[in-house]
């Protein structure tokens, strides 16, 4: 699904990401971790291809990014579910519509503009169908900023799913909510992906979580790949790698709070 | 200012100079109203009226509270419509000329606002790698909004009244000239408010979308408008109580709003009509008011 060959992208002198060589099969959950800024964002545009690498390849599947025209690179855009951190709703609308425009990428202007004004009924019915899975079916016509914090995050993951996506990524889903939800969420994600066969990669500073929920895990330090291996393979000295930067006041607890 | 210079002993004295830096900009400014001052003559004699003019504030202040429910006039042609009837035309007229005027001006606003944002030359951060798009985005682009900002700001800078005027010489007492009159500098206003809340809408959602393969016509119209779109219908209420209140004015040119009847009731000293047609004015801007309050709650973010 997703294949980076020496990958580095650098914005002006900085280096945001450093050779990165990584392969991730279809249909595989992998959790990637690490401090703020240590290059999971700009690894995750990467893989969507909203950034395209300085140095090095990257294909997903199969089409190196550098050489896809726009056109292309939005085609490869629409197969990649991307749940955000800030989760990116229209506060004012409707649930439906925030979902509904998951999939504009697949449609034209004229059709993207009818679908969001005038919704067919099958769009309805199948937007009521990823409400159910996602647990939140009764919230249909809601308004989006009526709905509590864990709740959007669902409308979030749902405006993911009806992109019908080949791949899934979630920057840092979880932040934002408590520790209860926040693992409900994370399990709703392996869970969906599992049953539809999706490619899944989550961003998390929840280490404990990010042990529960993923077979392989990829630790990211100062836009390099730490470890990338085998949850249960990782040993705890890599986990404190992760985080020497933060050594001096506390290191990772600090991070396990968010 | 006694803040100013008491705040001033205790700052450590790396901030001396920026505080000397504005405190020679209090002086400047202060410095300019007492030139202003000094200009129009103006002395704390100007602010005792003279009897006649006491005189005629008392009496129109004293009918405030009782508006005139019929005409003041001792003659009134038997086929004259009631007081309150026209009173309800003049408002109805008032309405129409605004909502006329508003028309144009958003219509003039979305797509001078549209030029006037930069919203829409933000490209793919993935693309515009082409040197055309390149050279397009650092040539034309500045051109045109630049252009756009300039004639912009002509619009704004000449008053309603004064277009009106202008408008008036060369087409007469035209329903179009009062309609335009208001509406190039409201266009103008609201075109640079509507580019500013496009260029400072939050662009999460916009990115969101080019993220899942949307075009960037579909990004701006469908991810980043809708972020601008609560606070430009806000300020489009706003700007047509502005409105309603210049179209109530242009009576005064002979146009058969408000302020004609206002006018000419003012002329005849019967101030109880006065107040009557000014009433009629703040019921219209309060029922405004209280109607874009409420799509406001219905739109709030």
């Amino acid at each position: 699904m997703f294949h980076l060959n020496g990958a580095s992208v650098t914005y002006g002198s900085t280096v945001a990401l450093d050779s990165i060589n990584l392969q991730i099969r279809p249909g595989e959950a992998v959790g990637f971790v690490g401090l703020s800024g240590a290059g999971k964002t700009t690894l995750f545009r990467l893989l969507n291809g909203m950034v395209r690498p300085t140095r090095g390849t990257v294909q997903v599947n199969g089409n190196s990014l550098a050489s896809l025209s726009l056109e292309e690179l939005r085609q490869v855009r629409a197969q990649i579910g991307f749940v955000h951190q800030d989760l990116s709703l229209i506060p004012n609308l409707r649930v439906l519509h925030n979902v509904l425009a998951g999939r504009l990428g697949r449609l034209s202007l004229w059709q993207g503009a009818r679908t969001l004004l005038f919704p067919p009924r099958s769009c309805v019915n199948e937007v009521y169908e990823i409400l159910q899975r996602v647990g939140i079916p009764e919230k249909l016509y809601q308004r989006t900023d009526r709905l509590s914090g864990g709740q959007r995050q669902r409308v979030a993951i749902a405006r993911a799913l009806f992109q019908r996506p080949k791949g899934l990524l979630a920057d840092e889903p979880v932040s934002s909510v408590d520790p209860a939800r926040a693992r409900s969420a994370v399990s709703l994600l392996t869970q969906i992906s599992r049953e539809e066969g999706l490619t899944l990669c989550v961003s998390l500073h929840n280490l404990e979580l990010a042990r529960e929920f993923f077979p392989r895990l990829v630790g990211l330090r100062k836009g390099r790949i730490a470890f990338d291996r085998a949850t249960e393979e990782v040993k705890e000295e890599e986990f404190q790698s992760l985080y020497d930067l933060g050594a001096a006041n506390g290191g990772g607890t600090s991070d396990r709070e968010e | 200012m006694g803040g100013t210079s008491g705040a001033d002993s205790i700052q450590p004295v790396s901030l001396r100079r920026g505080m000397g830096l504005r405190r020679i900009l209090i002086l400047i400014i202060l410095g300019a109203g007492l030139w202003a001052f000094i200009q129009l003559n103006l002395t704390p004699a100007d602010l005792i009226p003279n009897p006649g003019g006491l005189q005629v504030a008392g009496k129109f202040f004293s009918r405030a509270l009782s508006p005139a429910l019929t005409y003041e006039a001792e003659f009134v042609p038997a086929n004259t419509q009631p007081l309150l009837w026209k009173a309800i035309q003049a408002a109805g007229t008032t309405v129409v000329f605004a909502a006329a005027a508003m028309s144009l001006a958003l219509v003039a606003g979305l797509i001078l606002g549209f030029l006037a944002s930069t919203a829409w030359w933000v490209g793919d951060p993935a693309g515009g790698r082409s040197a055309t798009v390149v050279f397009l985005r650092r040539s034309v682009a500045p051109i045109i909004y630049g252009s756009t900002r300039v004639l912009i700001t002509l619009m704004r800078s000449v008053h309603e009244l004064l277009w009106a005027v202008l408008l008036l010489a060369a087409f007469g007492l035209s329903h179009l000239s009062a309609a335009v009159a208001i509406a190039i500098p409201f266009g103008g206003t609201l075109a640079k408010i509507f580019a500013e809340m496009i260029d400072e809408a939050p662009r999460d959602v916009a990115e969101a979308y080019r993220g899942s393969g949307a075009s960037s016509t579909q990004v701006y119209l469908l991810g980043l408008l809708p972020r601008a779109l609560p606070d430009m219908i806000a300020y489009a209420f706003y700007r047509f109580e502005c409105a309603l209140r210049s179209s109530a004015i242009l009576g005064f040119f002979g146009y058969p709003t408000l302020g004609f009847f206002i006018a000419a009731s003012f002329e005849n000293l019967h101030y109880g009509e006065v107040w009557t047609y000014l009433y009629t004015l703040f019921f219209l801007v309060t029922v405004v008011d209280w109607w874009s309050g409420a799509l406001r709650k219905r739109f709030a973010v």
